[in-house]
């Protein structure tokens, strides 16, 4: 018998739980043309979204993480996505993808494209055999309903969300009655805690980042992931060096540049995110003698770029009030949606 | 110029409140990736609007200021009172390089004084000019635009011949590129088509323009020449300009009136003008000043676009895409290019 590498005694102390689709990789398959193409993509034929696998990478490389995938793509797609994952350099403990050949066979047509029955008991599941004091951040996108699942997610297992409610919730997803039976048995084996800290909601259509108001401030829309990064690091997931490595893959693979990079730094500090001190920490680092960083530009037209947009606002903006959410409210959400018939790409710069 | 184009909008003072001004450059931050908007104006009013717009966080940044400088205000009081007006700071920012160019759809004339204040004047120019389009039967350029270029029409009240000379070399500069027109037409507005027609600093200017290399000088023209589009660039002073101006836009207004009570007064003539609306709205969507988005001030070293005060999200997107254009070509070397040495 054979002993492994590396024996890591410490259980992981975050879980980082991704979408995969718009998520972190650029998919289109609103259409059943994009479908097919998306369904017979080689790995090296799809795209991630900038930043996204070397955030990834910076979070793992920390050692005390834990990175979960979970996915509406079908079970037959695994090869094809942990080969890109493998060719991105991400490295994953799990990845869970959906049995839709199984929905099929079973003809329930209403869970091929429902997102609540199949993705709230997976990361029920996955949540009762991590370890309890654990904390999570979840990332998901605006295309479907991760905003609501991801927080609902996050409520249930903070007891914040009465059994009526999430039996309510799961009928107006047209969760099947055994998935949903399923989903509940699952909740409450779970010790109540309140381990999620953060969701991410990537803009893939760039819904306004108000329309996330509803979701209170644990729920963070962003337009890249240069933005996840610094509200990561004001978290304490991340450090100055980390980020910018982040800014730096952004540079030098998709375009990004000092303005768009400043840009989205005032984005958030106008949503009220209190970045300022990420800021001066980011500036210290840029002062270090790693030449690293002197790729994007040189280092006083960064230190310029980052101070004059703090400035440019003058005090800090509040930052959002906590809110209760109201999934009965909600409930809009969290129904599976027809596709699009609005073509955003006419309007859409990530197009 | 290369890479990314940041426009300064000033946000505030315009006749629909930040709303439509946030709205605009909000769009063009979907439609244009080249172009940056920098906003100017109260932050927190900024901040309400934008969160409830799709938009590009990447591409649009706010400077904040404090106050505003309304339509019913004189401009140089205004601006002396207050400091932190929206369009000052705006001015200020252009000046200062951090945008390329500034739109505004404010109060004209404190958008004049406070650039007047900031930027330089084009060496060769005395006074600037304020251009207007205005909806023609003739198209031009390669755009086949419906549109010709005035100017000036309200900046400058008593141009000299000189004056008008350098009005006609910025006009023909801005149709070069804006209207993609190589070698646009150029005409001086007077009471009658003679050289020596009108009074004697238009009888000077004509002299000089006929002397110019590289101008396409076709003369004089006459009030009526406008709307035919005779030519696709009109000089004029500032006072004579804006009375034509608000002439034609009385004149289409009151036209459009006489449409309504013809429709209201007979069957026939309802009937008649159901017949024509397809037409009519073609003819509308034509001429809409909103597609052209803005008047460019020209003669300073600096883009200024004023939008109309009653700009709407279309309009102010477009306005700052004039603007990107008019800075990417370089409008002022083009100008300074074309002066006489």
């Amino acid at each position: 018998m054979s002993l492994p590498d590396r024996i890591d005694p410490r259980p992981p102390r975050h879980i980082y739980r991704w979408d995969l689709d718009k998520t972190y990789l650029q998919t289109e398959f609103d259409t059943f043309r994009q479908l097919m193409r998306t369904a017979f993509q080689k790995a090296a034929e799809k795209v991630a979204v900038p930043g996204a696998a070397a955030l990834i990478r910076e979070l793992r490389s920390r050692g005390d993480g834990r990175l979960c995938i979970i996915s509406g793509s079908p079970k037959q797609m695994r090869s094809v996505l942990e080969q890109k994952l493998r060719l991105d350099g991400v490295d994953f403990d799990e990845l869970v993808l959906k049995d839709n050949v199984r929905n099929l066979l079973r003809g329930r047509f209403k869970a091929l494209r429902g997102q609540v029955g199949y993705k709230l008991p997976v990361l029920l599941k996955s949540r009762a055999a991590a370890p309890p004091d654990s904390d999570e951040v979840l990332f998901g996108d605006d295309a479907e309903a991760d905003a609501f699942i991801y927080s609902l997610y996050a409520d249930l297992l903070a007891g914040r969300v009465p059994e009526p409610v999430l039996r309510q919730v799961l009928a107006a997803a047209a969760v099947y009655p055994d998935d949903a039976a399923r989903t509940i048995a699952i909740w409450r084996k779970i010790p109540t805690a309140d381990p999620v800290r953060r969701i991410f909601v990537y803009l893939d259509r760039l819904t306004p980042p108000g329309r996330f108001s509803r979701y209170g401030p644990r729920v963070v829309p962003v337009f890249n992931y240069f933005q996840a990064a610094l509200v990561l690091m004001a978290d304490g997931h991340l450090s100055a060096p980390q980020v910018i490595r982040v800014a730096i893959e952004m540079v030098q693979t998709a375009g990004y540049n000092l303005l768009t990079l400043s840009n989205s730094f005032q984005d958030l500090v106008r949503r009220g995110l209190p970045l300022e001190s990420v800021a001066n920490s980011l500036l210290r680092a840029l002062e270090g003698p790693e030449a690293l960083f002197h790729e994007i530009r040189p280092f006083p037209d960064i230190v310029n770029a980052f101070t004059k947009r703090l400035a440019a606002l003058g005090t800090a903006p509040a930052p959002p009030a906590a809110v209760e959410i109201d999934y009965l409210a909600l409930l809009e959400d969290a129904r599976p949606r027809r596709t699009s018939t609005v073509d955003d790409s006419k309007t859409d710069p990530r197009r | 110029m290369a890479g990314p184009i940041t426009i300064a909008f000033d946000v505030m003072g315009s006749d629909f409140g930040p709303a439509e001004v946030v709205a605009g450059a909000a769009g063009l931050s979907l439609e244009a990736p080249q172009i940056h908007a920098l906003l100017v104006g109260d932050r927190d009013a900024i901040g309400d609007t934008l969160k409830e717009i799709r938009h590009s966080g990447e591409r649009i940044s706010v400077h904040h200021a404090g106050s505003f400088v309304a339509m019913d205000e004189k401009p140089a009081e205004a601006l002396k009172s207050k400091p932190d007006a929206s369009i000052s700071v705006a001015a200020q920012l252009v000046a200062e390089g951090e945008a390329d160019a500034l739109v505004t759809a404010g109060n004209t004339g404190a958008g004049i004084l406070a650039c007047a204040q900031r930027f330089k004047l084009i060496p060769g120019i005395r006074r600037a000019a304020l251009a207007a389009v205005y909806p023609t039967r003739r198209l031009h350029g390669e755009k086949e635009d419906p549109f010709s270029l005035i100017l000036d029409v309200g900046a400058t009240v008593e141009a000299s011949a000189d004056d008008l000379v350098a009005f006609a070399v910025m006009g023909a500069s801005y149709a070069k590129i804006i209207s993609r027109n190589p070698n646009p037409t150029v005409a001086l507005l007077s009471n009658g088509t003679e050289p020596l027609k009108g009074p004697a600093r238009v009888v000077e200017a004509h002299r000089k323009l006929k002397e110019m290399p590289g101008l396409r000088f076709v003369g004089n023209v006459e009030g009526v020449d406008i709307p035919k589009g005779t030519a696709d660039v009109i000089v004029c002073d500032g006072f004579v300009g804006n009375v034509c101006l608000k002439m034609l836009e009385g004149v289409q207004e009151t036209v459009i009136e006489l449409a309504g009570y013809a429709h209201k007064s007979k069957l026939r003539w309802r009937a008649g003008l159901a017949m024509l609306s397809s037409g009519i709205r073609h003819l509308k969507e034509v001429t809409d000043w909103q597609q052209y988005g803005g008047a460019p001030v020209l003669g300073f070293d600096r883009i200024l676009i004023k939008a109309h005060g009653r700009s709407q999200a279309r309009a102010i997107a477009n306005a700052g895409k004039v603007a990107a254009k008019a800075a990417a070509s370089d409008l002022s070397r083009t100008i300074l290019a074309g002066l006489p040495k």
